[in-house]
């Protein structure tokens, strides 16, 4: 099997840029065995996905937990959650070019990992117990189940828009039915609603079993000051929000406004990723990044007191 | 073979000389019993729709089909009418023709609305009928199977058939689907209980509708569309409340104005909370007020949007008619070339028998005059025979395969004066 061995990004990324190619040949010509081929070769990119994933993305799943090694780790595994949607969405609506809006972002993922990801390396301390385990795959199913929703979202509200201003709808350019797109984007906005409440909960648990230096110091389990734990909470609070609004007020959840939601929440948890990343939270130069800027600060505070009293 | 069609279609004869040569299910047996009794050389199918009837005729021996005149006398005679009514408005089409217009009939390139899908299930209705009258019918197989063969083979390579044409067909069938992606647990709304209502309440009933209810200012024609339908019918004066409950309204009454205004579907809008709405505007003028289409979650098409849709569709259909053409021009070639070469095998053969035959006496006389050959040579002798014969044979035998049906057939006639071949 040291085939398998040579397997290597560009041969997924490849397959899913091969199906993206055939998605946008739907819209132009008709080919009878065209979706065997496009299914056929998401299938095989989904294959050799998992294998990379497993033998070169530091994928590990054992006593110790699951662990992704890095942002790049990170970035594939939500990718590979994607294109198995992916698959699963050619067999529920075979007819629908929906392919179009999504393995965009599958390819875009994959750059962003292979691009910036190879930076931040998590910390494999953090991959001791249980509640890391469970806050990672939480996390990382909730991200992808709210980019999917923003796909869904996305593809309701170009359907709807094509309806109210009755454009014929190509033979080659179908869309689901906006029944569907909206129980898509209503289940992936519970969903992964669901997913970061435990991801919050887990890392919660995770301070309060392994507290870092600052909460211990401040006597808190939840370190407020930190960017990603305030912004991870700001997302969740904006996720629960909106999943009590769509369940008490019935009009949030009806048509295009449910499609909003899911995009806002999308673009929300790009904003809070962006912020993650930045921050280095979980990799392992993290803290030594904190004790840095720490110093940084109080320099800058020891030079503007010398400053101060300069001019006085 | 013989073959030749006999009838009247929508685009030559009246709608009164349709109605005169119809024939029902029912009247179509007895009618293919007389006929066999008075031409019993000769096989027939009758096919009779809303814009056709149509008689094939088909024989193996020539002469054996009965001329126009005649079998439209009999006609004639079987509906009760005078064979000089109808007799201008009749066309006849034979062999190539006759064959290549069952193909279009079958393939409903031939239909009022070219793509309906209807024709190719009556075209095997009749063919049915035919075989179950005379199940010796072996000329009527042949060319039936092949119509239906060649209808599904321009259903699956053209696109002929894939855009629908119909007001109420696009609605329900195109629209509705991009909007629901089930009707089965949709309230639907019927306002009126006309023709376009009920057609379209039809469709409706076919893509899974089950609950809906039916409004109309005369109670007793919604109560018999209902009755038809197994549906519920409401009160008009409750027009707002169902209209609040509906996913799917169908309006076609005939009102004089708009039934349903703007200040009215605000308190429908509360009611609803923003629930979408796919509102059909069948009518002319229309029933609910321009203005209301743009609401959010709203989704209102008239009469004007959807025959706009139709007549796309329309065009899309005639755009593949050359494609389909093709393919019949294509298939009535293979079809002929097969009954040319079914009737020349027979030839052929005896032909290459009486060759045999004299090759073999020529080579006997040879033989017994000879002295002193050895085995080898004899063996020579005869290959040498052989291979005179299969030279004079080969150039007429290729022609007689080579040959459009139509000279061939000459040749096959010429073939048998001039080697005084029996039929």
């Amino acid at each position: 099997m040291n085939w398998l061995q040579n397997i290597s990004i560009t041969c997924f990324a490849a397959s899913y840029a091969v199906v993206f190619f055939l998605e946008i040949s739907r819209v132009f010509f008709d080919v009878s065995f065209r979706k065997y081929v496009r299914v056929g070769f998401a299938a095989a990119g989904l294959f050799a996905h998992t294998v990379f994933l497993i033998l070169q993305g530091k994928l590990v799943l054992g006593s110790t937990g699951l662990w992704l090694g890095s942002w790049f780790g990170w970035c594939l595994a939500t990718a590979w959650i994607l294109a198995l949607a992916y698959i699963w969405i050619s067999a529920r609506q075979p007819k629908s070019v929906i392919g179009l809006f999504l393995i965009p972002l599958i390819l875009g993922l994959i750059g962003l990992g292979v691009g910036f990801g190879h930076e931040n390396q998590f910390s494999p301390m953090r991959a001791k117990s249980i509640w890391n385990m469970v806050h990672g795959s939480a996390l990382l199913l909730g991200t992808a189940i709210v980019a999917l929703g923003f796909v869904f979202g996305v593809v309701y509200v170009v359907q709807s828009r094509r309806l109210k201003h009755k454009s014929p709808q190509s033979r080659h350019f179908r869309l689901p039915s906006l029944e569907w797109l909206q129980k898509s984007s209503e289940y992936s906005l519970i969903i992964s609603t669901f997913l970061l409440a435990i991801g919050l909960v887990s890392g919660i648990a995770i301070n309060w079993t392994n507290p870092a230096d600052d909460t211990l110091s401040s006597g808190r389990i939840i370190a407020w000051s930190n960017p990603v734990i305030w912004s991870s909470g700001i997302l969740f609070s904006w996720l629960l929000i909106v999943s009590v609004f769509n369940f008490c007020y019935q009009p949030s959840r009806q048509g295009r406004k449910v499609a909003y939601l899911v995009i806002a929440s999308f673009l929300f948890l790009v904003l809070e990723l962006a912020i993650v990343w930045w921050v280095g939270h979980a990799t392992s130069d993290s803290n030594s990044d904190v004790a840095q800027r720490l110093e940084i600060q109080s320099v800058s505070e020891e030079s503007h007191s010398v400053v101060g009293r300069l001019k006085i | 073979m013989n073959l030749q069609v006999i009838g009247c279609s929508h685009h030559q004869s009246s709608v009164a000389t349709r109605e005169q040569l119809a024939f029902t299910q029912q009247q179509i047996k007895p009618f293919l019993n007389n006929y066999y009794s008075k031409f019993p050389n000769s096989e027939v199918v009758l096919l009779s729709t809303c814009n056709r009837t149509e008689f094939y005729t088909v024989a193996n021996k020539p002469n054996s089909v009965p001329g126009k005149s005649e079998l439209i006398e009999f006609i004639a005679e079987q509906r009760g009418i005078a064979a000089t009514d109808i007799n201008s408005e009749i066309f006849i089409h034979q062999d190539r023709q006759a064959v290549e217009h069952l193909f279009s009939v079958a393939s409903s390139l031939d239909s009022m609305v070219v793509g309906e899908a209807q024709i190719l299930s009556q075209v095997k209705q009749a063919y049915k009928l035919a075989v179950e009258t005379n199940q010796t019918a072996a000329l009527i197989h042949r060319v039936f199977q092949s119509a239906i063969r060649v209808a599904r083979r321009i259903s699956n390579e053209t696109e002929i058939h894939t855009n629908r044409v119909s007001v109420p067909s696009v609605a329900i069938g195109v629209l509705a689907k991009q909007i629901f992606e089930r009707l089965d647990n949709k309230k639907i709304l019927i306002l009126g209980a006309g023709e376009m209502a009920e057609e379209t309440l039809r469709y409706a009933i076919h893509e899974g509708g089950k609950d809906f209810t039916i409004i109309n200012r005369s109670i007793e024609n919604a109560k018999q569309l209902a009755a038809k339908f197994d549906g519920r019918v409401g009160d008009w004066a409750e027009l707002e409340k169902e209209l609040a409950a509906a996913d799917l309204v169908i309006s076609a009454t005939g009102a004089t104005k708009a039934v349903v205004n703007s200040d009215q579907f605000d308190r429908v809008e509360e009611m609803r909370k923003q629930k979408p709405i796919f509102i059909l505007d069948l009518a002319v003028p229309r029933d609910f007020e321009q203005s209301i289409s743009d609401r959010l979650n709203v989704y209102l098409y008239t009469l004007d949007d959807l025959q706009k849709e139709c007549e796309r569709n329309r065009q899309s259909r005639q755009s593949h008619y050359p494609k389909a053409q093709k393919i019949i021009d294509h298939e009535a070639d293979q079809f002929f070339n097969e009954i040319q070469r079914r009737s020349s095998g027979s030839t052929i053969a005896q032909l290459k028998r009486q060759a045999d035959n004299a090759k073999q006496l020529e080579l006997d006389r040879l033989m017994n005059r000879l002295e002193g050959v050895s085995e080898k040579q004899k063996s020579e002798i005869e290959q040498s025979f052989n291979r005179l014969v299969n030279k004079i044979l080969h150039p007429p035998l290729k022609s007689l395969q080579t040959e459009s049906p139509q000279v061939s057939g000459g040749l096959l006639e010429a073939l048998k004066k001039l080697f005084q071949l029996g039929d």
